[in-house]
């Protein structure tokens, strides 16, 4: 009997160890055979598609870019373009073969793109009216779908939500951008009967997955935390639901009255610097807390004193708080507040007085009543003036409270934990914070020092349950909504016909589109991205992603494209099927509730999406048709050669999802669609197969983190959500500019500051996508039609020369050398390394230097005594020992178009020999 | 004995002390991985790590030096160039903050900028509650019916117990426990369905308790069951309880007196093994039942990345180990007499 349990025994464990190491499967050699392929009908020069159908695919590529541009040629550029295009299609009628038909298109595109001007200059069309942006957001939406940085669209997320009967929402119908007005009009008309504390139970039963352990908003980066800071702090102006319940509208809460231009010299609407009336402790307005510890509970009920309001910046922009969202606001380009990038940059060390007093924010007094004064860095219209200054992160904060919490423990824990985020947040939103208990509940109360606190926000509190099943069980929320222990819930797919119909569901809108991302890059393109030397992230040689050909070529991506069943998909997912890349929910004309869907100028940009699909995207023929012409092409190129059907070429791609569940929600259908699409028999006669994988990380974010914006993917599963009133602005998310995006970017392709990769052309010129989106936002440097820096600094090491000294040069080029004025006012050498990394005091001196104007640059030459390099050299290390480096600051003044902006600084590490 | 207690006891720190070298040392070893978060949050993370002595900064880049973890963004022509401390490096520093500051880091993702140890403190509590009272509830149980299967060996008793032993031992903890919340939370709404909160009515806090109680013991009691049946049939058909009876003893003298003790002796550190995972808590249970209890911090600091919380979570484990093996050690002695460990020869 032993034996046999020994046998059975070694029999398991020889199991267990093949099931953890599963034999790998034979490798599909993606090498071809040599020699052609000899089960297939070669038609047309190897084609995989007749000779007319390749021709038209392409002809339509060139008429859809021409529509792109048409309406934004003057006379003259229209009648080039015209001959152009038609040259182009009559050389691709022309062409006997695909290289051929190729070339045709590639030199229609050339001469179309002479056709029309680079843009050059100083430009800015921020200050253009709602039509004017439209456009503009239309024209860029066009180019990021051609050049398939857009990814693939699958559905919106908005959906179905089931609500607790005793609710009654504000309104019926879902309002874009606003939602059921649930909390702020909305109504609890009786108890929870399972909540056991007889205060909150007319509050609001709701629920996170997971404890964030902070409330501190200015230093994350998430939408939970928002969505929570959301609730207790208050913005200068908000919005509200209008009368007749199917908008809403702009109103003053911080403030007492919409912004007042002060400069708008003229008479346009538009200014940069705007000031409004704000609401102190002289209006009642007052701190709210609930905090039991002495010295926290001594601010409830404090007066919100004016300099208060100038506290919540200095707090954001000092860099040395380290706060997110401070960087984020410095960095900026569209309503940047003039002098907060060199007051953020300048604050390394800690506040700066000097550098505050050159930051465009002030608070006054005048006639009686306090103010707050903005300055932005280009001319803003009310509208957007009052936007860009709407944020609860402007909460005014008492120093004093700072001081006492520290910006370390601000709205979070302490280090020991003995102070919860109740403790060390002080509230002027519509609620504030009851009770924290870590891992287990967040509950706010309905704020009395509310500014609208008799009218709106009627709802005594919210009670957040922190339920991290909901994260591994999707139907975990809706059990808890059935049994009456949550107010609302969304309906899984498993429960979408049972509850779809039910009295207490309603249809929602979507804020955001997901969609799977594409990593489109050629090898070349990664490597510049992310390679050793990347300009996004470096990475070491081994870990180099193998970028797949297949996902280069845009044709192949329209097959992926339309190769989905959206309609299906989402349906039956409870969500809304979409083929764009902005949801419902942003806005064309924020102030009047138009959404961009619904325009002309999105209409034109989708076009190429929807023809001859079932509305929305698919299309089987459409999706074989362009997996044909992607493998023509890529076989022409040489990427791939076609393998046999015993043994065909696999193109393999993975796609990485967020959750182990999504594996089964979305990644298994959107395989079989893709599979099913392109491994059909009548697109290459089984020489290839397409081979989707599934990839999921330790946390949902990874997907983010440790994929996407590094580049280290194939597609990945995601969604960005922007400013839904300004999406204009949120476009920046698809620069491959890292200083655009703010290494946002799912999506990697074309360099987007290339104007030459696709034609965007607005008001007879042409501009990179990265220039235009800047021009569109803020003012752009606009050379050759690219987006630039204003200077360039270009570094030559220093020299030792015979008698000992030292000398070094600096050139400096200017963008625009025309409208560009700079002036070197010092040069110094200084110990900064040593004394950042807290070894010495600071001290730095000046050098002699010469400036020479040449070309259209200024080249420093600067010159460092024998005793300066000896003093900066001796007890600071050696060439060897390079801890000794030496910081050369250039300082200068620079002018560009009139304006002046001084104390500028560029600073080079070098180091002096030591004998 | 004392001398013995001692010996064992600084064995005990020494492997502690192994244990917990390897583990930082094995974990620093992997692949480095930045925190979550953009420019700002990256620089903030690289400049603590600059302070805790973990990795290097410099102004310019160092190719000689190490491992180049992250670059900022230049800004005005100034980039900071961060760059890994050799591993060993890192450890002394490690050991030096823990012993001159008992300073065991920081949460880097999980919750930031918040103390390890502070993080595991307040947690830890209700996984021991809730380990202890399943421990109390399973132990007494599960050898009672251990006993009973016993003495009524191979009868329908003995084989009902055995069969639901058997079936019990099988069921996933996350079925039963989805099973229990679904009949009695759900559909007869007599228990709650999350852990209550600590400001909930003492009532409904002493509610939340039944169900991860019920399934925590519900393994241990079948477990205690098993051994003790095996334990004390063997013991009931052995020579010297064949003895203690024909010396005159009654069958209920003799197996109080003789049988149970002696089938103890195996029993008794399985128990005192069971009080290792009061520590660990489950982290199935935990996270369905929304506890804030230990059993999922060890791997979410692991998916997190937070290695300081995993190390905090390793040393409390491991001394909780190594204790409890020399209580179980020092235990047999107590047990049964003719163990004496540590004596001389």
């Amino acid at each position: 009997m032993k034996k046999v349990l020994a046998i059975l025994l070694a029999l398991v464990m020889v199991f267990g160890v093949v099931a953890c190491n599963p034999v790998k499967p034979t490798e599909t050699p993606t090498e071809a055979p040599t020699e052609a392929p000899t089960d297939k009908e070669v038609e047309w020069d190897g084609a995989y598609l007749e000779e007319d159908d390749y021709k038209a695919y392409i002809k339509y590529d060139l008429q859809n870019m021409y529509d792109g541009i048409v309406d934004e040629l003057t006379a003259d550029q229209k009648t080039a373009v015209d001959a152009a295009k038609k040259a182009g299609e009559d050389a691709i009628d022309a062409a006997e073969t695909i290289a051929d038909v190729r070339k045709a298109y590639k030199d229609a595109f050339a001469a179309i793109l002479n056709c029309v001007p680079l843009a050059d200059g100083l430009i800015s069309y921020s200050n253009s009216n709602n039509d004017a942006r439209t456009t503009m957001l239309g024209i860029l939406e066009k180019y990021a779908i051609s050049t398939g940085i857009t990814g693939i669209s699958l559905f919106e997320d908005g959906g179905y939500q089931m609500f607790n009967p005793r609710i009654t929402l504000g309104t019926e119908t879902y309002i874009v951008g606003y939602g059921f007005g649930t909390l702020a009009e909305g109504a609890i008309t009786a108890d929870l009967d399972y909540e056991e504390n007889a205060d909150w139970k007319r509050y609001y039963h709701t629920y996170e997955s997971d404890d964030p352990g902070t409330l501190n908003y200015l230093n994350d980066q998430g939408s939970v935390v928002g969505d929570l800071y959301g609730y207790i702090a208050a913005s200068f102006f908000t919005t509200f639901m209008n009368e007749t319940k199917d908008g809403y509208d702009w109103v003053p809460e911080l403030a007492k009255e919409k912004p007042v231009a002060v400069n708008d010299d003229d008479n346009d609407g538009s200014a940069t610097t705007w000031k409004f009336a704000v609401r102190t402790g002289k209006d009642g307005l007052k701190y709210t807390t609930n905090s039991t510890i002495a010295s926290r509970a001594a601010f409830n009920n404090r007066e919100v004193a004016l300099e208060d309001y100038e506290t919540a910046f200095k707090l954001l922009l000092t860099q040395s708080n380290q706060l997110y969202r401070g960087s984020e606001l410095a960095n900026s380009t569209t309503g940047a507040i003039v002098g907060a990038k060199d007051f953020y940059n300048g604050t390394a060390e800690g506040y700066s007085a000097e550098l505050w007093d050159k930051v465009g924010i002030t608070t006054f007094e005048e006639n009686g009543k306090e103010y707050f004064q903005v300055t932005f860095s280009t001319a803003l219209t009310q509208f957007y003036a009052m936007y860009y200054i709407t944020s609860s992160l402007y909460q005014p904060i008492p120093q004093e409270f700072i001081d006492l919490v520290t910006v370390q423990n601000y709205l979070g824990y302490n280090l020991d934990a003995t102070e919860t985020p109740l403790d060390n947040a002080l509230c002027l939103g519509a609620y504030a914070v009851e009770n924290y208990t870590q891992d287990q509940q967040i509950v706010y109360k309905k704020n009395p020092n509310y500014v609208y606190a008799d009218t709106k926000y009627q709802i005594g509190g919210i009670h957040f349950k922190i339920f991290p099943a909901a994260k591994e069980d999707t139907e975990a929320a809706l059990n808890e909504f059935l049994a009456g222990h949550f107010d609302a819930a969304g309906i899984p797919q498993e429960h979408l016909d049972e509850y779809r119909n039910d009295p207490r569901t309603r249809t929602t809108k979507g804020t955001s589109n997901f969609k799977i991302n594409v990593n489109a890059t050629n090898a070349e393109t990664w490597e510049y991205l992310f390679g050793e030397n990347g300009v996004v992230t470096q990475t070491p040689k081994e870990d180099y992603w193998d970028v797949k050909p297949a996902l280069g070529n845009h044709h192949f991506i329209q097959g992926l494209n339309y190769s989905i069943d959206r309609l299906t998909f989402a349906t039956a997912r409870g969500s809304i099927p979409s083929v764009d890349y902005l949801s419902s929910n942003y806005m064309s004309d924020p102030e009047n509730g138009i959404a961009y869907s619904a325009t002309d100028a999105h209409a034109k940009a989708v076009k190429q999406l929807v023809d001859n699909t079932d509305g929305c995207g698919y299309s089987l023929e459409l999706a074989r048709d362009y997996f044909k012409v992607a493998l023509a092409e890529l076989e022409a190129d040489g990427a791939y050669t076609p393998g046999t059907k015993e043994n065909p070429t696999v193109i393999s791609i993975e796609i990485a999802w967020m959750y182990e569940t999504h594996e089964e929600r979305y990644h298994n259908e959107i395989k079989r669609l893709m599979e099913e699409a392109f491994n059909d028999e009548s697109v290459t006669g089984g020489l290839y197969k397409l081979e989707v994988n599934f990839w999921v990380g330790n946390t949902w974010s990874d997907v983010y983190y440790n994929k996407m914006m590094i580049g280290q993917f194939d597609i990945g599963f995601g969604s960005i959500s922007g400013n839904a009133l300004n999406p204009l602005d949120f476009l920046s998310v698809l620069s491959s500019d890292p200083e655009i995006s703010g290494s946002f970017t799912l999506n990697w392709g074309c360099d987007t500051n290339d104007a030459d990769v696709y034609p965007i052309v607005y008001k007879g010129q042409r501009f990179s996508f990265d220039a235009l989106y800047k021009a569109a936002n803020a003012t752009a440097v606009v050379n050759n039609g690219q987006n630039k820096a204003s200077l360039t600094f270009d570094y030559t090491e220093i020299v030792k020369n015979a008698d000992g000294s030292y000398t070094g040069s600096m050139v400096i080029t200017p963008a625009l050398p025309d409208l560009s004025v700079v002036t070197v006012t010092d040069v110094v050498c200084c110990d900064y390394e040593r004394y950042y990394n807290g070894d010495e005091e600071y001290e730095e001196e000046s050098v002699a230097f010469e400036v020479k104007e040449e070309n259209n640059t200024y080249i420093v030459t600067f010159t460092v005594s024998v005793e300066l390099a000896a003093k900066y050299a001796n007890g600071n290390g050696t060439s060897e020992e390079p801890e000794g480096y030496t910081g050369f600051d250039f300082y200068y003044d620079f002018e560009l178009d009139g304006s002046l902006s001084s104390g500028l600084y560029y600073s080079v590490e070098d180091y002096f020999e030591v004998e | 004995m004392t001398k013995y207690v001692l010996k064992r006891l600084g064995l005990a720190v020494i492997t502690a002390y192994i244990v917990l070298s390897l583990t930082f040392i094995c974990v620093k070893l992997l692949p480095f991985e930045r925190p979550l978060g953009g420019d700002a949050v990256q620089t903030a993370y690289f400049d603590k790590q600059y302070h805790l002595g973990y990795v290097q900064r410099f102004e310019y880049e160092n190719p000689s030096y190490g491992e180049l973890l992250y670059k900022t963004k230049p800004d005005k022509g100034r980039s900071y160039y961060y760059y890994q401390v050799p591993v060993l490096e890192q450890y002394g520093k490690w050991i030096s903050n823990i012993v001159t500051k008992w300073d065991w880091g920081y949460s880097k993702n999980y919750q930031p900028n918040v103390a390890a140890t502070v993080i595991i403190g307040s947690r830890i509590g209700y996984s021991m509650k809730l380990n202890i009272i399943s421990t109390l509830l399973a132990v007494p149980i599960g050898i009672l019916f251990g006993i009973w299967a016993a003495l009524k060996k191979n009868t329908m008793t003995d084989h009902t117990i055995s069969t639901l032993v058997m079936v019990f031992i099988s069921v996933p903890s996350f079925v039963l426990i989805s099973f229990m919340m679904r009949v009695f939370c759900y559909n007869l709404q007599w228990l709650p369905s999350t852990w209550p909160a600590d400001t909930a009515p003492f009532w409904n806090r002493v509610k939340g308790y039944i169900i991860p109680v019920f399934c925590l013991s519900f393994g241990s009691i079948c477990l205690y069951c098993r051994y003790v049946r095996a334990e004390l049939c063997e013991i009931l058909e052995s020579d010297y309880l064949l003895l203690a009876r024909t010396k005159g003893l009654t069958r209920r003298q003799a197996i109080v007196r003789h049988a149970l003790k002696n089938a103890m002796v195996p029993v008794f550190p399985m128990v005192l093994g069971e009080v290792l995972s009061i520590m660990g808590g489950s982290m199935i249970l935990e996270n369905l039942y929304s506890i804030p209890g230990v059993g999922k911090l060890f791997i979410l600091s692991l998916n997190y990345r937070d290695f300081d919380i995993l190390f905090v979570d390793m040393a409390i484990f491991t001394t909780f180990g190594l204790m409890a093996g020399v209580l179980i050690d020092l235990s047999y002695g107590f047990i049964d007499p003719r163990i004496r460990m540590g004596a001389k020869k």
